[in-house]
């Protein structure tokens, strides 16, 4: 499974990284540090993945299956 | 109309594009928790309505709809967020900005309340909370609104700025004059206390700017200073937009906490299921906050100023049209939440609008969801048990000017 964060939705809320911290973490701004990219979920993270794409409310965070 | 409908909102018999049409003012105070009854009845009455008030104005009532109003700033202008009022004595930065300027006052702030910034607060902020419901724990009772909800939140925001703590006394009275002004009261009175408290406020910025004025370095944690080192576009801000982003942050920072930390704690009185099971399970504060958000949203709704001639889900909007997102509404959409009507302890799915979205989303939110969870981790272990110490109903400000309990009389169990 890969996760992607729309860099022009998302805006800061900071929803999917308190739902997914081992997966995900801020910046300085506090928007999400891999915002803009794909990144890999680990299997043991996929839940939480999901939980973080359930929580965003600009709908800026997608999951592809592998 | 369901039997709940307010008696200030009459539907009219008059058709328009097909949409109903009411006139309603949502400045009164009203019982407790009505606001968001009368959400739900403008929800179920229909997705779109049209509302006399004022010049009149649109409300949209879906949640997909409210999001599409708040993420396209290119339609819809935040010129004024107060469709009653579509031009405002007041002009706050970024508040009401447009996007691309927007982005430029929203960096010169956002490290400020970051939350690496906030997390490095919680030792002090913890602290704070501590001592003051060491002071209350002992009295059995409180007034919750009054000695805790509005001192603790303004306490923490004050130290994040970097000002004195006792700044309070001067801030909060003019706290209250505003938001009795801005949600719409057409009382002259009321909206004399308005202009007369952003008159004080900016007095207040102006003096501590002088102070701070020349100075080589910025002032360590000093969000004044900081920002008279600032730049946007390679130039330092303007008085008139250090005086503007200063007065909407003590706006903003003091009363919608207070706000929302009333709701929950009244949640929690009379819900001891709920309560226990944060008690026995703290790991689950942080979903009952977002929940609070949610459920007990304090944005009855929220403005836009419409900028161009367009059409946007079947209502033809003019340019200079308000429309209003009614996020007490979205947040109980049944077509997005499970148990919508339903406060859940322990919700895992919960995107809600409580702090806005698109590119105003709230500057704040790290520091609000953090104070909320520090208060009530802090409170629950003290004051485990509690209820509320009154038989007379509880009363709330008018959804325009946000939501908030009037007072909260609270009691408990002092072991002797």
């Amino acid at each position: 499974m890969k996760l992607s964060v729309d860099s022009i939705r998302c805006m800061g809320h900071g929803r999917c990284y308190a739902a997914a911290p081992d997966l995900l973490t801020y910046d300085d701004d506090g928007y999400v540090l891999t915002r803009g990219e794909v990144i890999d979920v680990p299997e043991d993270q996929e839940d939480a993945a999901r939980t973080a794409v359930a929580n965003c409310p600009e709908r800026a965070i997608e999951l592809v299956a592998d | 109309m369901t039997d709940r409908a307010n008696e200030s909102m009459v539907v009219v018999e008059r058709e328009m594009i097909g949409c109903p049409v009411v006139h309603l003012d949502v400045s009164t105070p009203k019982a407790a928790g009505a606001y968001w009854d009368l959400a739900d009845d403008l929800r179920r009455t229909g997705d779109r309505i049209y509302n006399t008030l004022a010049q009149g104005f649109w409300m949209f009532t879906d949640y997909d709809v409210v999001r599409e109003i708040y993420q396209n700033a290119d339609l819809f202008s935040s010129e004024s967020f107060t469709p009653w009022e579509p031009d405002p004595v007041y002009r706050f930065v970024p508040t009401q900005i447009d996007p691309p300027q927007h982005q430029k006052y929203r960096q010169v702030l956002s490290r400020w309340f970051s939350p690496g910034a906030i997390n490095a607060l919680e030792p002090r902020a913890r602290e704070l909370c501590r001592d003051l419901i060491a002071d209350i724990a002992q009295r059995g009772e409180c007034d919750f609104v009054t000695d805790f909800a509005i001192r603790y939140p303004t306490e923490v925001f004050l130290t994040l700025l970097g000002l004195p703590a006792s700044e309070a006394d001067l801030f909060v009275p003019w706290v209250e004059d505003f938001f009795g002004g801005f949600g719409g009261d057409p009382d002259p009175v009321k909206q004399e206390a308005m202009v007369a408290a952003l008159g004080g406020i900016r007095e207040y910025w102006v003096a501590a700017l002088d102070e701070r004025r020349g100075e080589q370095e910025p002032r360590e944690g000093d969000l004044a200073s900081h920002l008279l080192h600032a730049k946007i576009d390679d130039r330092p801000l303007t008085d008139s937009e250090l005086l503007d982003m200063l007065t909407v942050l003590v706006l903003a920072g003091l009363d919608t906490t207070r706000a929302e930390l009333g709701y929950l704690f009244r949640h929690l009185a009379t819900h001891d299921a709920d309560r226990q099971r944060l008690v026995d399970e703290p790991a689950l504060v942080p979903n009952a906050v977002e929940e609070t958000l949610r459920f007990y949203t304090i944005i009855f709704g929220d403005g836009r100023k419409v900028t161009e001639d367009t059409e946007f889900h079947g209502c033809p909007l003019n340019k200079g049209d308000m429309v209003y997102g009614l996020v007490s509404s979205a947040n109980r959409d049944p077509n997005v939440y499970e148990r919508a009507d339903e406060f859940v302890v322990d919700r895992q799915s919960n995107p809600h609008l409580g702090f806005a979205g698109g590119p105003h989303r709230c500057l704040g939110a790290h520091l609000a969801r953090k104070e909320m969870q520090i208060a009530t981790e802090e409170w629950l272990k003290v004051i485990p048990n509690f209820h509320i110490a009154t038989e007379e109903q509880l009363f709330e400000r008018g959804g325009g000017s946000m939501m908030t309990l009037l007072s909260l009389p609270l009691a408990w169990e002092v072991p002797s």
